[in-house]
């Protein structure tokens, strides 16, 4: 029982700061009026887990709130909050495109900028290993290695995308090869069938008026 | 005794997983100046990621300047920079621990949109741990190898956002095949037409006979 409680008391503490401190957030400046954005261009099925947060030194004054909406790229609000220091928000994308993050200061009496500290994780990244861990009854090197399996596979689909876009876009380049080559010559035929009917209409209209 | 330092190696492992965690590349619109931060936490990081400008439609330079690119440490000296280019990879050993600062400039009133992917990698060693634990080469190896998958996972977003980038130079390109095609035929047609009413007014009646 105490060994238990050895064990899992530092994973709380481990717990606790990762929802304090991670790393690998980004922080950008909130200009004082407008909004700021943010985009990422997703395909389709992958899960997205974001968390915001207003990050204000000064304790003596409140901590400035902010407003956030992330739309898909057909147009759909996916989360809308309004006046408020932090959130977090998770969706699959079901729509392959651009997604959009876009952040306000509802009150710019301020002037000042504010900073928002954005974590924003997608794929791989956003699964939950503690509760995989949990339910499976892994830790330690397994739990790693099978991070990096997720990895590695995350790896490989993203491969598999790639190609399959550049392939699409090997596509449209040969089309438009082809449409430059085929339009060439029709102008020129164009721009013979036009001199050749300004020539006939002209010696037509000239010899009716007997110039010619 | 045992069990203390078998959670504390559970500790030290999952400390190290939620440190060097995968951030994924954001884009953002740079309108004049557009900065970006970044914790690092142990001074010797690996601070690697990349950057590509996303093409706008620039209507008739091809070589458009490029954006800048400046890293600042924490104490305001400049870590590196990088001029005029429309997309790079860096890397750097964080000189200390700190808030770095990556701001991108647009020397031109046209607002771009850059994407961006910073990770900072840290792979343990004897200075991170307490006094009375010993570095376990297995956790080393594991960092390594993540990193290195972490190293492949970048380019890919590297080169995701450049294959974004062609993507959209062939779009345009292909829009611009079709209507400028099409302009140009309607412009012959118009431009003939002009010049066979043009003769046909000097030779009118109106005017003086045989003037011309």
């Amino acid at each position: 029982m105490a060994e238990k409680a050895r064990v899992l008391l530092p994973l709380l503490l481990l717990l606790m700061l990762v929802r304090v401190q991670n790393g690998e957030s980004v922080w950008l400046n909130l200009p004082s009026s407008g909004t700021k954005c943010v985009s990422e261009e997703l395909h389709n099925n992958v899960v997205v887990v974001g968390d915001y947060a207003v990050v204000s030194d000064d304790h003596e004054h409140l901590t400035p709130i902010i407003s956030s909406k992330v739309t898909s790229p057909y147009g759909n609000v996916l989360h809308h909050k309004e006046n408020v220091t932090h959130g977090q928000f998770a969706f699959t994308s079901s729509e392959s495109g651009q997604y959009l993050t876009c952040f306000w200061a509802d009150h710019p009496a301020e002037g000042v900028g504010l900073i928002v500290n954005i974590d924003w994780k997608i794929g791989v990244a956003a699964k939950d290993w503690e509760s995989i861990a949990r339910k499976e009854k892994i830790e330690g090197v397994e739990l790693e290695l099978r991070k990096l399996e997720g990895a590695v596979e995350a790896i490989h689909d993203n491969l598999l995308y790639l190609k399959n876009r550049e392939a699409e876009m090997r596509g449209v380049s040969e089309t438009t090869n082809s449409r430059v080559a085929w339009y060439s010559i029709v102008s020129l035929g164009i721009c013979i069938l036009a001199s050749c009917a300004q020539v006939w209409y002209l010696t037509r209209f000239f010899q009716k008026k007997k110039l010619i | 005794m045992k069990t203390t330092m078998k959670s504390y190696a559970i500790l030290g492992l999952l400390l190290l997983t939620t440190f060097s965690g995968e951030l994924s590349a954001l884009s953002v619109t740079v309108n004049d100046v557009e900065c970006v931060y970044e914790y690092v936490l142990y001074e010797g990081d690996t601070v690697s990621g990349n950057f590509v400008v996303v093409d706008h439609d620039i209507f008739w330079s091809s070589d458009h300047p490029g954006i800048d690119f400046i890293v600042s440490s924490p104490g305001g000296n400049v870590v590196q920079t990088m001029k005029g280019t429309s997309g790079e990879k860096f890397e750097f050993k964080a000189p200390r621990s700190g808030m770095y600062q990556f701001c991108f400039h647009n020397p031109y009133s046209t607002p771009e949109t850059v994407s961006f992917y910073i990770h900072v990698g840290h792979i343990p060693n004897e200075h991170d741990l307490a006094k009375d634990e010993h570095l376990d080469p297995v956790n080393v190896k594991i960092a390594e190898l993540r990193e290195a998958l972490e190293s492949v996972t970048a380019e890919q977003k590297y080169l995701k956002a450049r294959d974004a980038r062609h993507r959209h130079t062939n779009e345009s390109t292909h829009k611009r095949v079709i209507f400028y095609t099409i302009g140009e035929y309607i412009l012959l047609a118009v431009a003939s037409g002009l010049q066979v009413v043009y003769i046909r007014r000097l030779f009118s009646k109106s005017v003086a006979y045989n003037r011309v």
